[in-house]
């Protein structure tokens, strides 16, 4: 008897073992984390001490840090360094940028903040926005980082976790220098909180360049010449657009971009802000002429490569690659300037010859013309004076001049920055899109609640676009999806 | 990281050290007991652990859960019945509900008749045969459900016409002069929901067939010849002789079909997220915890899901314990 009951009784302890181990497991992980973030404070705290005493050489040191942050061009925003020594101060920047962008940025930046006796980490962070309300929390921040959602940056900023930028940054300067409205996405209380050190660009029309030219088409220059430009196309016996909603279980983002565009477009920034807070329902005049300007432009059969019912099923990603067959399947694909790395690879390789792009064009020509995009927003999470100098060597025009060349997908926001320093007339002509604006609105959806913003909007959306539902019934369900509190 | 797996190791020794302590000392503690309270006591104390598992890791959540479905979107306070009176009002929720009803009603019908008929069918061919006709039907079970609807993204793909159509069905229907079709947006009479079911019936049909084969293997053939010199043709000994002797295992298929059928999540979640009118119970919950952040809504829907389970389990029991018996 006692021996039978011996290997139930070591499955029973297995399991209760399993049971403990779990528990241990992630109690000493915590506990690990917890003395290393420690460490770092205790370290910083030593390395900022050295650091006051060793500020001597200071006056060579800057001077060359200055020659350094000087464009070779002479042209953009130099900011006023403090021309101190900081001693070997290292300063840690958390960021999500992609890999190349990092290498351009570092390449550029490490060695001016060298000189002034800064030794700058970089370190790549994924799933930046959970990670730094973690450490944050926690009262290990990095020193600077840099986020792709502004609005973390201006819930910590409430709450006083971050440090505001004013009398570290010359605003005034760089508000000359920087492309409408970037300086504006992390502002809270009238106080900036983050500065843009590379954007994206929403809202572009792309299209196939030796096809579209050969049969006579132009950019519109206010969008009821896209409209005109769309019906002539299809006047043509060609498919004016090809639309892609697809993304697996984020099915419906790009036409919430198609929304968030033509409100910044035909309402203006004001309405898109209310509109982001919920003051404008999804259910009003504004909203609604939107979407019908969306409907219109892509509906109607023979508007669309495939038709309505294929933009729900076609992957954003691909959905835009029938502009290269050797027939046009389209001739237009509205997507943001990433989109180029999804184009077939002999399209890629041949950038500048095959494709052309336009921003979509603003309600009036040569009235405002508000851009939609995206960017990576540097912000100070534990202050000290060589932070602060890292902020304002991030703040040179010049910092991108490397990334820009160094064929990653970095964009500069600063609007005085070297056209010439993108190697691609592509991105030149994305570049030109964005600092050409009048104001810059940041992706709506992903400022909403979470239920709306990647819930409702996508859902509902693809709700309508499939036929589904009627418009009405749509933005009706997303107001009423938007959360009490 | 050699710290970490020192760490792991230490943690597992020590665990396993502790436990086996654990039983050690509550041996020794029954065995202290006079006579007959030894061996009255001793299954207890031996089961105590196993119970504390099962009340920490399931009786907690669940009665935790059943709260969270009265309180707020960030379970701060309660609001009565708020959350359940929003889902039943929301039509959203009502075609959710039916199409949880949809499947429940045909996937486990429709596996238990094709398992059925594959057993059968295979019954009659040669043992070889048999045996690689049953593997082949079989073999879907081995691939996870994810992995099974990603492949069947493929055979459901549409592409724009003049394109190259990727997916199967479409490359046929194109192949014989028609345009694609967007499968998963079939929305007349729900069939892109049973487009979905077919994924699962894929995987499920292999269960039901071998354990309904294993079944019919075990009907006596001394009944069947006596059938059959009593002149019931092979339908007729089917349905009057296999049926009858077979019908423990069938129920027991069936419920434990219709149990994963009301759990379904992860082909509808990869095919469709609940779009186009697909949406299904799990897949709701999914949404509405994680991606909307709405905590009451997220536990009033898995507090109906249980309250929908729990007769089905109950009957599963009864009928496992009457045929034990």
């Amino acid at each position: 008897m006692r021996v039978r009951r011996v290997p139930q009784a070591v499955a029973a302890t297995a399991a209760v073992a399993l049971l403990v181990t779990a528990c241990g497991s992630s109690s000493s992980s915590k506990g690990a984390s917890a003395t290393s973030g420690a460490a770092a404070t205790s370290a910083a705290a030593a390395a900022s001490s050295s650091g006051g005493a060793a500020a001597t050489s200071a006056g060579t040191a800057s001077a060359g840090a200055a020659s350094g942050a000087a464009p070779a061009s002479g042209a953009g925003f130099v900011p006023k360094l403090s021309g101190k020594n900081f001693g070997g101060k290292k300063i840690t920047i958390w960021t999500s940028l992609d890999q190349p962008v990092i290498d351009g940025l570092s390449a550029k930046l490490d060695p001016e903040a060298k000189a002034e006796g800064i030794n700058v980490v970089w370190s790549k962070v994924d799933n930046i926005n959970q990670a730094i309300i973690a450490k944050v929390q926690a009262n290990a921040a990095p020193d600077i980082a840099t986020l792709p959602q502004p609005g973390i940056i201006n819930g910590l900023a409430t709450k006083g976790k971050v440090t505001a930028l004013d009398s570290i940054l010359d605003i005034p300067g760089l508000s000359k220098s920087m492309t409408a409205g970037t300086l504006d996405v992390s502002k809270v209380n009238g106080k900036v909180y983050g500065l843009m050190i590379s954007m994206n660009v929403k809202g572009l029309v792309w299209y196939p360049k030796a096809a579209f030219t050969a049969a006579g088409y132009a950019a519109p220059t206010d969008l009821a010449g896209l409209d005109a430009l769309t019906a002539k196309i299809k006047a043509d016996g060609h498919t004016p657009w090809c639309v892609g909603l697809e993304s697996g279980t984020a099915t419906g983002w790009p036409a919430t971009d198609w929304l968030e565009n033509l409100v910044l477009k035909q309402s203006g920034l004001t309405v898109y802000g209310n509109w982001i807070n919920h003051t404008v329902k999804f259910d009003s005049p504004e909203i609604t002429k939107a979407a019908t300007e969306f409907q219109n432009l892509t509906f109607p059969s023979g508007n669309t490569l495939g038709g309505q019912k294929s933009m729900t099923s076609n992957n954003f990603g691909t959905a835009g690659n029938p502009m290269f067959d050797a027939k046009p399947g389209c001739y237009m694909y509205m997507q943001g300037s990433f989109i180029t790395g999804f184009f077939p690879k002999a399209v890629q390789k041949a950038l500048d010859t095959q494709v052309g792009v336009f921003g979509l064009p603003p309600a009036t020509a040569g009235g405002a013309n508000p851009v939609e995009g995206g960017g990576d927003t540097a912000s100070i999470y534990k202050d000290s004076p060589a932070a602060e100098e890292v902020m304002r060597l991030l703040s040179a025009t010049s910092v991108g001049l490397t990334a820009a060349g160094n064929g990653s997908s970095f964009i500069s926001p600063h609007k005085d920055f070297p056209l010439s320093a993108y190697p691609l007339k592509t991105t030149q002509t994305v570049a030109q899109v964005a600092y050409a604006a009048t104001g810059f609105g940041f992706d709506a959806s992903d400022a909403m609640p979470a239920a709306v913003g990647s819930g409702s909007f996508w859902k509902e959306m693809t709700n309508w676009v499939s036929g589904s539902e009627n418009l009405q019934s749509a933005l009706k369900n997303i107001d009423s999806s938007w959360p009490a509190s | 990281m050699v710290g970490n797996v020192i760490g792991a190791v230490v943690t597992v020794v020590a665990g396993i050290g502790a436990a086996l302590l654990l039983y050690w000392i509550f041996n020794k503690f029954a065995e202290s007991l006079p006579g007959v309270w030894e061996d009255r006591v001793k299954p207890y104390l031996y089961v105590l652990p196993a119970f504390a598992a099962i009340a920490v890791f399931l009786i907690y959540p669940t009665v935790q859960t059943i709260i969270d479905s009265f309180k707020n979107d960030d379970s701060s306070k309660f609001v009565g019945w708020k959350n359940f009176s929003t889902l039943f009002q929301s039509s959203d929720f009502l075609q959710t509900l039916y199409n949880n009803l949809l499947w429940m009603i045909v996937v486990p019908a429709v596996s238990i008749i094709l398992g059925l008929l594959i057993a059968i069918l295979a019954d009659r061919l040669s043992p070889r045969s048999e045996k690689t006709a049953k593997t082949i039907v079989f073999l879907p079970m081995a691939i996870s459900a994810v992995g099974a609807a990603t492949v069947w993204r493929f055979m459901f793909a549409a592409n724009p016409p003049g394109e190259a159509q990727v997916g199967l069905q479409n490359a046929i229907v194109t192949g014989l002069g028609g345009s694609p079709v967007a499968w998963m947006q079939q929305t007349t009479l729900h069939f892109n929901s049973l487009l979905l079911m077919v994924i699962l019936l894929w995987g499920q049909v292999g269960f039901s067939m071998v354990l309904l084969s294993a079944a019919i293997k075990g009907v006596p053939t001394e009944t069947l010849e006596a059938a059959r010199i009593d002149g019931a043709n092979e339908v007729q000994i089917f349905r009057r002789v296999i049926i009858p002797q077979i019908s423990g295992t069938i129920i027991t298929v069936f419920v434990t079909v219709l149990i994963s059928v009301m759990k379904i999540f992860d082909i509808v979640y990869v095919m469709t997220d609940g779009n186009f009118n697909t949406n299904v119970i799990g897949v709701d919950f999914v949404n509405q915890l994680f991606t909307n952040f709405q905590n009451g809504l997220a536990s009033a829907i898995v507090v109906i899901l249980l309250v929908a389970v729990i007769p089905i389990v109950i009957y599963q029991i009864r009928t496992f314990k009457a045929q034990e018996a």
